[in-house]
């Protein structure tokens, strides 16, 4: 998935303050694209088209439940999609979303667990927690800039061996009790973290029970508007795009491509951090050996189907949030296999990297 | 041979030399109503073009005219979108180089296809071999074809270590061993020395002679007296002037091509385009300013650059540069030029030695603290270090600059774009706007804009102006050299780089010569001194001359 990624990363062309219908138009008709050739697997498998959808609608939003477990679905894809998208802007390719959520996990655990959060006031309880995730996923994505600074490794390699590592430091933190495991009260306490204490939450945004909406939606927003008022109107945001377009013209202008490098994935790794911390503290409520399970994949395709743009993020975020509840529970009702959203994801991918590679062959070059 | 197989299905050139009863004979190629239009730009409209069987016909146009789209429609790489092509009487309609190939022509186009690693004739059988490769067989050929038209060729040398004169040779070879009916060569002297261009244009004479057309683009004239039957003219797009005995008709050529008269024409850019500058002109702009104590902007001690291999690019680099001042840099492309200006500009460190501007010591400055001290750099290389074509007009021109743009820590894109406005009228940059991509302006408006924003450089002390024409047509020239001149009055000191020995002759105070990276010699930049410099880019001492 990953060498895809930056395939399509590099194929697709960056977006130099152009957005707009066709790009958006491209990604839109990828996923119909995408779509259809799930509905014909369906067909193929022998289950009636009409069951199918309707257990992905029942699933994806069938219900107010269904709704915001969609929705908080897509809010970690939202962030790592984010993140992706910034680091794109200097010509990054940050395939490291799943090590990042995972650090991200690791630390709003420890913080809410043993780093004395659940004893401060809200909303520093949950705050802290958050911002522990962010600058340990933000350390995460820093290292593989300072790698890419110092040794000139690419960034892509780096951030997805990083993710391997991430994915199994969190194995090895629940399997310990000297580190994050609970403690083994009955040979049945399973390899995991204690439930953190519920001021570690994050806040509900109702009182009903059956909308687990919480405050991390209005957090991403606001995230989301951040990122795209640094990258559209910031100078930061144009030196970001001047790097990432000839970073040779832009030293000579007298940018500092390296710190601004090693920035710009810390950013990136904050974000797939701040991921993490929404979907222990909003979602799981203890850090699980297969906590993250292909997240920070899921957003990186988030990331790419956006091509650039926040809104875009804003966007394929909540069609892969939708997509993956109603896969769950396609594969419950329907004996639908969940798989097929994978086969859907890799269909989008696919789709977009033939889209960037036709439109770049249609354009002539000026000579 | 498939270059013989090639011959096969195309009638022999000689035929159509060999029919001159029909007093207007069949044009080998003609072009009728033939427009272009790339989005919103109409390359070229309403082009009528006769090129008869073993002429040499040349196309002259400022940049950006469509001389290049022209030649690219006729070997198939553009599609025309309404007109026709006749080649040979009979509809032509390439829709891929391969098939323009097939049907007899050939193209040299700017930018080289070689594969540097390989040798000369394996680059001539690229493409060209199926199965087994008979590499003595074509070196014969390239031997043979060498003696024909005069291209001095080593079959089994590496692309790497050639000229830019011998790759050029080898597209030749590449094109003439198809054994065409029609050679487009685009553009084919801009990289060329003096002396390499003359070898160049004899080629084209007995590429002409034994039947095949030639096609050569150009903008200088002197290249038209020398060899051209018969000459259009491309402006805008448009034929707007055609002459079947140019040497008699330069001066309403030249008039056509620029869209105004010679009069009033700035000396430099006469010298560029070939039209012999009136020597007192030059001679009278190059008044040095009187040089007093403390007048130095540059001061170079000692500059050396190792490459990573060790070898020695630049060699103890000595100079100082004035106030007032335009000292010229000459020297053959590749003589330590390029690392001179590279460690002038921050870009790179210099392995020994010191240079100073102003007094401090700015060895071991960044791009952005030389930038603070007043030092402007017009990079040879615009496209990889001047700008950036991805981005806006007005990001362009305040690249080193965005600093003063924020504001609530915002950027101002309104006070951005005033000033990128006032810019742009003050150095006339041509465009539909401030934010229009970079990457679509033609080369001159680039380098205006590369200068404009050079030149605006608070505290501007020190010019390093690298080939600052190359590609641009004649308004543009005089319009750099007008704003070079200004700055210069204006107590700036200019180092001047250039492989062009006319500009610099006409432009600069002094000249200094680089050859193998060492200061071979410097002099008065006056036209006696011409013969001096070329001997001394030659790598010959001054006793030697």
């Amino acid at each position: 998935m990953s060498t895809g990624a930056a395939a399509i990363a590099s194929a697709a062309p960056l977006p130099a303050g152009r957005r707009g219908p066709p790009a958006l138009l491209i990604s839109a008709l990828a996923v119909l694209f995408a779509i259809g050739c799930g509905m014909a697997l369906v067909l193929a498998m022998g289950v009636r088209i009409g069951d199918a959808v309707a257990a992905f609608a029942e699933g994806a939003w069938g219900s107010p439940y269904a709704i915001a477990a969609s929705i908080n679905r897509a809010l970690a894809l939202g962030l790592v999609g984010l993140g992706f998208v910034l680091a794109q802007r200097a010509n990054l390719t940050n395939v490291g979303g799943e090590g990042q959520i995972a650090l991200g996990g690791i630390a709003a655990t420890a913080v809410s667990l043993y780093g004395g959060a659940a004893s401060l006031p809200a909303p520093w309880s949950f705050v802290l927690p958050m911002l522990a995730a962010a600058v340990a996923g933000g350390a995460w994505g820093g290292i593989a800039g300072v790698l890419k600074v110092k040794a000139g490794t690419n960034e892509v390699i780096s951030t997805l061996l990083l993710s391997f590592i991430a994915v199994w430091m969190v194995y090895g933190a629940v399997q310990s009790e000297a580190l994050l495991r609970q403690p083994m009260t009955t040979t049945a306490s399973l390899p995991e973290s204690s439930e953190i204490p519920d001021a570690t939450k994050l806040p509900p945004l109702s009182a009903d029970a059956d909308t687990p909406l919480h405050v991390g939606l209005p957090i991403a927003l606001a995230l989301a508007a951040v990122v795209a008022v640094v990258l559209g109107k910031t100078v930061f945001g144009v030196r970001l795009r001047a790097i990432g377009l000839n970073p040779v013209a832009a030293r000579r202008a007298g940018m500092r491509i390296g710190p601004a490098i090693v920035w710009v994935l810390f950013l990136a790794g904050a974000l797939g951090g701040l991921a993490g911390a929404f979907m222990l503290q909003g979602d799981q409520g203890s850090l699980k050996a297969r906590f993250s399970s292909g997240y920070g994949f899921d957003g990186l395709v988030v990331g790419l189907l956006a091509r650039g743009s926040v809104p875009g993020v804003v966007a394929s975020a909540v069609l892969f949030g939708f997509l993956r509840s109603g896969g769950i529970n396609m594969e419950l009702a329907a004996k639908v296999p969940s798989a097929l959203v994978l086969v859907i994801q890799g269909l989008i991918i696919l789709t977009l990297a033939g889209a960037a590679f036709w439109i770049d062959r249609r354009k002539e070059p000026a000579r | 041979m498939t270059a013989a197989e090639a011959l096969s299905s195309v009638p022999a050139p000689a035929d159509a030399l060999a029919s001159p009863r029909a007093a207007p004979a069949a044009p080998l190629l003609s072009l009728r109503g033939l427009g272009k239009r790339f989005g919103s730009l109409q390359a070229l409209a309403d082009v009528d073009l006769d090129i008869a069987a073993g002429e040499i016909h040349c196309l002259l146009g400022e940049n950006g005219a469509g001389k290049s789209t022209l030649c690219n429609m006729v070997f198939g790489v553009y599609q025309p979108e309404v007109g026709e092509m006749l080649l040979a009487g009979r509809a032509h309609r390439p829709a891929s180089p391969a098939q323009a190939l097939a049907s007899g022509i050939a193209m040299v186009h700017q930018h080289f296809s070689l594969v540097a690693d390989m040798t000369v004739v394996e680059n001539l059988m690229l493409g060209q071999s199926r199965g087994v490769l008979r590499q003595q067989e074509c070196a014969s050929r390239v031997r043979s074809l060498a003696e024909h038209y005069g291209l001095v060729l080593d079959p089994w040398a590496r692309i790497q270590d050639l000229s830019v004169g011998e790759r050029q040779r080898v597209e030749i070879v590449k094109c003439l061993m198809r054994e065409p009916r029609l050679l487009v060569l685009d553009e084919p002297t801009a990289v060329l020395l003096p002396a390499e261009i003359d070898g160049l244009l004899e080629v084209c004479q007995r590429v002409a002679a034994r039947g095949c057309s030639v096609v050569l683009v150009t903008h200088k004239l002197a290249e038209i007296r020398k060899v051209a039957h018969r000459v259009t003219v491309l402006r805008g797009g448009r034929v707007v002037a055609a002459s079947s005995d140019p040497a008699a008709e330069i001066e309403r050529l030249v008039r056509a091509m620029i869209g105004r008269s010679l009069e009033g024409l700035d000396a430099t850019a006469g010298a560029l385009i070939g039209e012999v500058a009136r020597s007192d002109d030059g001679a009278a702009a190059a008044t040095p300013v009187r040089r007093q104590l403390g007048d130095e902007t540059l001061q170079c001690d000692g500059l050396t650059v190792r490459d990573a291999h060790g070898v020695t690019r630049l060699d103890r680099f000595t100079l100082v540069v004035n106030r007032g001042e335009i000292v010229g840099v000459a020297g053959v492309e590749g003589n330590g030029q390029s690392e001179l200006a590279a460690v002038l500009s921050g870009m790179r460190p210099a392995s020994e030695g010191r240079f100073f501007v102003g007094g401090v010591d700015m060895t071991a400055a960044t791009p952005k603290q030389l930038t603070a001290a007043g030092v402007a750099v017009v990079p040879e290389d615009r496209h990889a270090v001047g700008c950036i074509s991805g981005m806006s007009l007005a990001e362009n021109l305040v690249l080193d600059r965005l600093d003063r743009f924020r504001r609530f820590g915002l950027l101002d894109r309104k006070a951005l774009r005033s000033e990128a406005l006032e810019v742009m009228a003050r150095f006339d940059v041509r465009a539909a706007g401030p934010g229009v991509a970079f990457g679509g302006l033609s080369g001159g408006n680039q380098q205006k804009a590369v200068l404009g924003r050079e030149l605006g450089i608070r505290g501007l002390a020190f010019l390093l102006a690298a080939q600052p024409t190359r590609g641009l047509d004649v308004g543009a020239v005089e319009a750099v050299y007008g704003h070079i001149r200004a700055a210069c009055a204006r107590g700036v000191g200019v180092l001047l780089v250039s492989s062009e020995l006319d500009e610099l002759l006409s432009v600069a105070h002094r000249i200094v010569v680089l050859y193998r990276g060492r200061v071979m010699g410097e002099c008065r930049a006056e036209p006696q001194a011409r013969d001096r410099i070329g001997a001394l880019m030659a790598g010959h001492t001054a006793q030697a001359a």
